[in-house]
């Protein structure tokens, strides 16, 4: 079997009383779509700020591409390749889907203050090698038409296509996807599941998710983890966890 | 209405969007370019005016309307550009490298006050630069052998070259030059990465983070630059006043500073031009009604503060955007005339935003 891309060992997280990620451990292998399933406050995004650094772990490991990543700033996690998109979208409200999107390519930018500041012809080169990049993420999730509006005139659902289309203007190995579907009707979540098998296919990136919606968990995802409550209740196929007896009961809530 | 096909990415990157653009704002180059021929010299005084509070605005604008940092303390930019332009001239250093030490030791000084304060906003931010205004008040007050204190110190004339460039005409010039500069400069920075990097900021921290920014670098970026501009905006504003005492850079600068990118229009940089026209004709205009109000009213001596404040909170209740949002939304009512529905600019409710990064 191969490396895996990412790995978390033993990874905790208390607020307080609260513990949102409780001694979770498992692996992610490159080219996988993972899916994370659990019920309200079971501590899925908790995960996901622990892997993009934006929370600190009370204990445990993290380790990417072959690197510990649970003592490096959450700057950097972009830089490695791990992109991600948040629950509730967090765009840059006053700026275009464009500039939105070029934002992703920062992590790719080679200039500094004073290139920029004189526009020299480095720079210009730069910004035309970005909006080919963005170009083509623009065409893979058919945004061609939001191209030049400012975010917050647009409609919830294209707000989360753009988010994605930002994250994947990093050109990450890993992405973080947050309920990708939630707010969606049931034509745009259709979508959902066939754009993650692009991204995961024509970008070569690994996607991990967290999502309610069981029927594109199960269309999506090669592999589902189950949590409730900050722990871990079951990892295995689609088909699996949705029968498990345990995973039932963590949603009835027996 | 002018729809723009863009065929190619250069023109995304171009300073100018079409033809049309070109044209207007060729016409405004030619028109300021002219403008000593038609203004006499105390209009053409004015105009010095509004260009040094441009670029100061331009500065101030870079911060808190593109990074999203509110500042009350840029007085003490000007500050520090008017002085070390000041003692640099009076050591004989050249104008056009004295202007640049000024803004030089400003961006020092901005970076000074931004580093401790990267984790500050909103009015924890305001009190930390006000602090600091305060701070580099008393300074200059009681380091009498640089400043002068109290006593003051007088401006040396400028002149290039030999050539004197005290009169109203080629002093015209010389902030128009540099009001140039400084736009050519800002209007670069923000279609850059480090421009969009301040702006991600301002609209959301965490994903800026996300997509690999550093808040600390970004934010001391932003506050050098901004305190640069200033410090320009103050080497050409020493020569305007002739004297500097630490009275002409107090609270009441910062407030009007302030009121000139808020009253502009946050995050344009038209905003900031309409601001300072805004900020210079105001006191005419404060002198006019002085004398038509009664003399009880008219006498207070707070007015003039009072005045600035209430246009400030006006202005942010009523037209957040300011003067260049007005004027949008009067440029859309006439191209689509008979079309034009009052709701267009309804603001919107925004998504429920409570659970920030959850
Ligand atoms: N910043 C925070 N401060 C305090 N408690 C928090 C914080 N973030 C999360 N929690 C708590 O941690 C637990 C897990 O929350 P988390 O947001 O990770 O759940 P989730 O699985 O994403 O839920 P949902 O499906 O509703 O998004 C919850 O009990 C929540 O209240
Ligand atoms: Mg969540």
């Amino acid at each position: 079997m191969s490396e895996a891309l990412l790995s978390t060992h033993s990874l905790s997280l208390s607020f307080g009383g609260v513990r949102a990620v409780d001694d979770v451990s498992f692996e992610v292998m490159p080219g996988e779509v993972f899916s994370i399933i659990g019920p309200n406050g079971a501590g899925k995004t908790s995960l996901f700020n622990l892997i993009s650094r934006l929370y600190d772990a009370d204990s445990g490991d993290i380790v990417f591409d072959g690197q510990k990543i649970s003592d490096i700033p959450a700057h950097r996690i972009a830089e490695l390749g791990i992109a991600r998109t948040f629950q509730n979208t967090e765009l840059f409200e006053h700026e275009t889907v464009l500039r939105n999107m070029l934002i992703g390519r920062h992590v790719h930018s080679r200039t500094n203050l004073f290139s920029e500041l004189l526009f020299l012809p480095s720079v210009a080169r730069q910004e035309l090698a970005f909006r080919q990049v963005v170009e083509d993420v623009i065409d893979l999730l058919d945004l061609q038409s939001y191209r030049d509006q400012v975010i917050g005139s647009l409609p919830y659902g294209v707000r989360k296509m753009v988010e994605v289309a930002r994250a994947l203007c990093i050109q990450p190995k890993l992405l973080l996807l947050d309920e990708p579907s939630s707010g969606l009707n049931p034509e745009e979540t259709e979508d959902v599941s066939h754009w993650i098998e692009d991204v995961s296919q024509d970008y070569g990136a690994t996607v991990i998710m967290v999502e309610h919606d069981m029927s594109l968990v199960a269309r999506a995802s090669s592999r589902v983890m189950a949590v409730a409550d900050g722990a871990v209740v079951a990892i295995g196929a689609p088909q699996d966890i949705q029968n498990h007896p345990e995973v039932r009961r963590a949603y009835l809530g027996d | 209405m002018r729809f723009v096909l863009k065929t190619r990415y250069q023109q995304d990157i171009n300073l100018f969007l079409h033809n049309g653009q070109r044209f207007w704002y060729a016409l405004l180059a030619l028109s300021v370019l002219a403008a000593p021929w038609f203004l006499d010299r105390f209009f053409l005084g004015e105009l010095s005016l509004v260009f040094i509070y441009a670029i100061a605005g331009i500065g101030l604008m870079l911060l808190v309307g593109y990074t999203g940092l509110v500042s009350l303390g840029h007085a003490a930019f000007l500050a520090i550009g008017a002085y070390t332009h000041t003692w640099c001239l009076q050591r004989g250093v050249p104008l056009p490298l004295s202007i640049l030490f000024a803004g030089l030791l400003s961006a020092v000084a901005g970076i000074m006050i931004g580093r401790p304060t990267l984790r500050m906003t909103g009015i924890y931010l305001a009190i930390a630069t006000l602090a600091f205004a305060i701070v580099v008040e008393q300074l200059i007050a009681h380091w009498e052998s640089v400043t002068g204190g109290y006593r003051g110190i007088v401006v040396p004339k400028p002149e290039l070259f030999g050539y004197s460039l005290s009169g109203s005409w080629p002093f015209y010039y010389l902030c128009l030059a540099c009001v140039t500069g400084c736009l050519f400069l800002a209007l670069n920075l923000l279609r850059s990465p480090t421009g969009r990097a301040l702006a991600a900021i301002r609209d959301s921290e965490i994903s800026a983070q996300s997509m690999g920014i550093n808040l600390a670098n970004a934010k001391s970026t932003a506050f050098a630059i901004s305190a640069a501009f200033t410090g320009v905006a103050g080497a050409l504003f020493a020569h305007k006043l002739g004297y500097l005492s630490p009275d002409a850079f107090t609270l009441l600068t910062s407030i009007q500073l302030l009121l000139m990118v808020v009253v502009g229009g946050l995050g344009s940089l038209h905003g900031v031009f309409f601001g300072a026209i805004f900020i210079v004709l105001l006191p005419q205009l404060l002198a006019i009604s002085r004398d038509l109000l009664p003399a009880a009213v008219a006498q207070l001596p707070g007015l003039e503060p009072g005045v600035f404040g209430l246009i400030l909170v006006l202005v942010l209740i009523y037209e957040p955007l300011g003067m260049y949002g007005r004027w949008l939304k009067i440029r859309q009512y006439f191209s689509e005339f008979p079309l034009y529905r009052k709701s267009t600019h309804k603001r919107q409710k925004s998504y429920l935003r409570t659970e920030r990064v959850r």
